[in-house]
């Protein structure tokens, strides 16, 4: 799949396409709007990642020209340090897939991206599966089989956040950041979240062992499959 | 004391020493007057009595008798005349005096001119009298009526002085309302005049806004200058954090370089959440959010109250909804939802093990009121006044606080024009009371 970065951010930029290049992605940039509208008017991209502050305009008129193109699916997800409350409404209404304010964890950019991806294409019937578990990112289940397991939404999030990003440490901050969102003067520290994990364990567990659903030490946990 | 009262008591006090002042010297004077008038008359008639004087009418006069008393049907006036021993070389002497007079049983205060004097071979004592009891009684009406006017003048004075210091004065106070007391922060200052012709209240308005212009600008420099600064460290922190990200795809990393890397994580993290609080303050004062949700007060508490639910559960703390009133208000939803998390996750942080937390409202005739009580440790009234100030935590064992939940819910609720009252009592717990004001929400 191929990935168009629009960021002036030099650094940024870099560190994105490292990540993604791991993840199989294939990368393109452009530091500009004026670059960007270019490859955006010749080529498909499955992602493109816009920056709304560039050099020489706002993001938003390159949203609103690929909008305009005909026969065109690209994903737009908006990254930006603006953050103001308007611009994410804004963003989406004009066609936006998503919306990542910056900061954001790598991590939580590839789960939206996944996500997108299962929207867009239907992958599979939108099952994921994990060993005999099934989460259906669609209904937002998990069966054993055939059986359905009762979660909490909570759980839910931690579960499907943790295998999309399978085979990666995932800290307690990101993980509470993602199923929480941005809530504010949220204490990122406490264990919490490892109480949704316990319970998350309890309710799997039941079906069979789960050694592949990893807790590493002080860190986070990691789902290996 | 209020100006007002101090200018009519002043006022007052003047004219009262004006008045006594006047009064007392009308009466001395007309004293004064009425005597030299008398007297004159008392010589003038002693002049004439001597001038007709001849020993026939003397022998006349007196008829054998040892002396002559005549008075007038009033017993206004009298005469008396008496010989008495002779001595040959007497000069004619003439003095006034008043003294009690008694004539047919009827006692009065008469001033007299008493004359002696040489007469054919004869001395003999002239007294003319006249009496007091006009001038007596004329110093009393006058006494009565300077007591009356001072009375009347005093009140009037005072009444008039109230009134008209009072509306010399309306400039004054309304400045001091409009312009100091109503006067929350220096962005929504209202500039426009008071109406005044007193040059000093004019000098007063046109100083203060002087100064509160030049405190907005400074206000506004600050504002711009966190919100910058707070935008500009986002892209390097977003950097740094995917960079570091990075570097964890290393598999070869050791355990206690990946240790190291995810603390850094988190602590770029914690730095992320200082900047968007900040940022959320600055653009809550700079009024970047609409305020026309309607928000159901009790939809709020229950969502929030399922966000916290493993942290109430995590610390035991029990949870109590005991709201009675189906209010919604006009607001921003998000912004709401904020300040009810912000104050109910203090409840819980702040609380004791197995305490509670209880929700209650109240309608009165202008406001809905909303409390959130808890059973924690509670605030002295100096940590209840720095509470709301930026970066100000309180001892806790919590190692993340960054002391910006109530900073935020200040800036919010001063947004949506709800007032807090927080009360509070060491060990006993605190409570918060929202005010929303009917008219307003």
């Amino acid at each position: 799949m191929n990935v168009l970065i629009v960021e002036d951010e030099k650094g940024l930029a870099l560190e994105i396409d490292e990540f993604l290049s791991h993840e199989g992605f294939t990368i393109e940039h452009a530091r500009s709007k004026g670059i960007a509208g270019e490859k955006i008017f010749v080529n498909n991209y499955d992602f493109i990642l816009l920056d709304l502050n560039l050099p020489d305009g706002d993001g938003f008129d390159l949203l609103q020209m690929l909008k305009g193109l005909k026969d065109r699916d690209d994903a737009v997800i908006i990254l930006t340090a603006r953050g103001a409350v308007d611009d994410r409404v804004l963003g989406l209404e004009q066609g936006a897939d998503d919306y990542l304010a910056k900061p954001f964890s790598l991590n939580e950019l590839l789960a939206r991206m996944h996500a997108i991806t299962r929207r867009k294409h239907k992958l599979e019937s939108n099952d994921i599966a994990v060993k005999e578990f099934r989460i259906n990112i669609q209904n937002r289940t998990v069966h054993y089989n055939t059986e359905r397991i009762n979660l909490t939404k909570k759980e839910y999030e931690i579960f499907n956040y943790l295998v999309l990003n399978k085979n990666r440490v995932i800290s307690r901050t990101n993980l509470t950041e993602h199923v929480w969102g941005d809530v504010l003067e949220i204490n990122s520290d406490s264990n919490f979240v490892d109480v949704h994990v316990k319970n998350l364990r309890k309710k799997l567990s039941q079906f069979e062992t789960i050694d592949w659903f990893e807790t590493v030490r002080s860190i986070g946990y990691r789902v290996n499959i | 004391m209020k100006l007002q009262i101090k200018l009519a008591l002043y006022n007052t006090l003047t004219k009262l020493a004006i008045i006594v002042f006047t009064g007392l010297l009308i009466l001395f004077s007309l004293e004064k007057i009425t005597y030299a008038h008398i007297s004159l008359r008392l010589r003038n008639k002693k002049d004439l009595f001597i001038k007709n004087l001849s020993s026939k009418e003397i022998n006349q006069i007196l008829n054998q008798q040892q002396s002559f008393t005549n008075y007038n049907i009033l017993k206004e006036e009298y005469i008396f005349l008496k010989p008495i021993p002779y001595q040959a070389n007497r000069t004619s002497k003439e003095s006034f005096s008043t003294q009690p007079r008694t004539i047919e049983k009827n006692t009065d205060n008469y001033l007299i001119l008493t004359y002696k004097f040489n007469f054919d071979g004869h001395s003999y004592l002239l007294e003319i009298g006249d009496t007091m009891d006009a001038v007596i009684q004329l110093k009393q009406t006058i006494r009565e009526f300077t007591l009356l006017m001072l009375v009347v003048a005093l009140l009037l004075t005072l009444v008039i002085d109230l009134i008209f210091t009072k509306y010399l004065l309306a400039p004054f106070y309304q400045i001091i309302d409009r312009k100091l007391i109503k006067v929350n922060d220096p962005m929504n200052f209202d500039y426009g005049k008071i109406e005044t012709t007193t040059q000093d209240f004019k000098l007063l308005d046109d100083s203060i806004s002087t100064l509160m212009k030049k405190i907005t600008d400074l206000f506004i420099l600050e504002k711009q200058f966190i919100a910058n600064v707070s935008h500009e460290l986002l892209t390097p922190i977003s950097i740094i954090s995917s960079r570091l990200e990075n570097v964890l795809l290393n598999e070869e990393l050791k355990e206690d370089s990946e240790n190291k890397i995810f603390a850094s994580l988190k602590t770029l993290n914690r730095l992320k959440s200082i900047i968007n609080s900040l940022l959320l303050i600055s653009k809550v004062e700079n009024n970047q959010f609409n305020k026309n949700d309607e928000i159901p007060i009790a939809g709020i508490i229950n969502e929030v109250y399922l966000e916290l639910e493993d942290r109430l559960e995590d610390r035991k703390v029990t949870f109590e909804n005991k709201i009675k009133y189906a209010r919604s208000i006009r607001g921003n939803h998000s912004l709401m939802h904020t300040v009810l998390f912000n104050i109910i996750n203090n409840s819980i942080k702040y609380n004791k093990e197995q305490g509670s937390i209880t929700v209650t409202d109240y309608l009165t005739p202008d406001e809905y009121i909303l409390e959130i009580a808890d059973t924690g440790t509670g605030m002295s009234e100096q940590q209840i006044e720095k509470a709301f100030n930026r970066f100000e935590k309180l001892d806790t064992d919590e190692k993340e606080s960054y002391g910006l939940g109530l900073a935020i819910v200040k800036s919010i609720t001063t947004f949506h024009d709800i007032k807090i009252q927080v009360s509070s009592a060491s060990d006993k717990g605190t409570a918060i009371k929202l005010i929303f004001n009917q008219q307003l929400h």
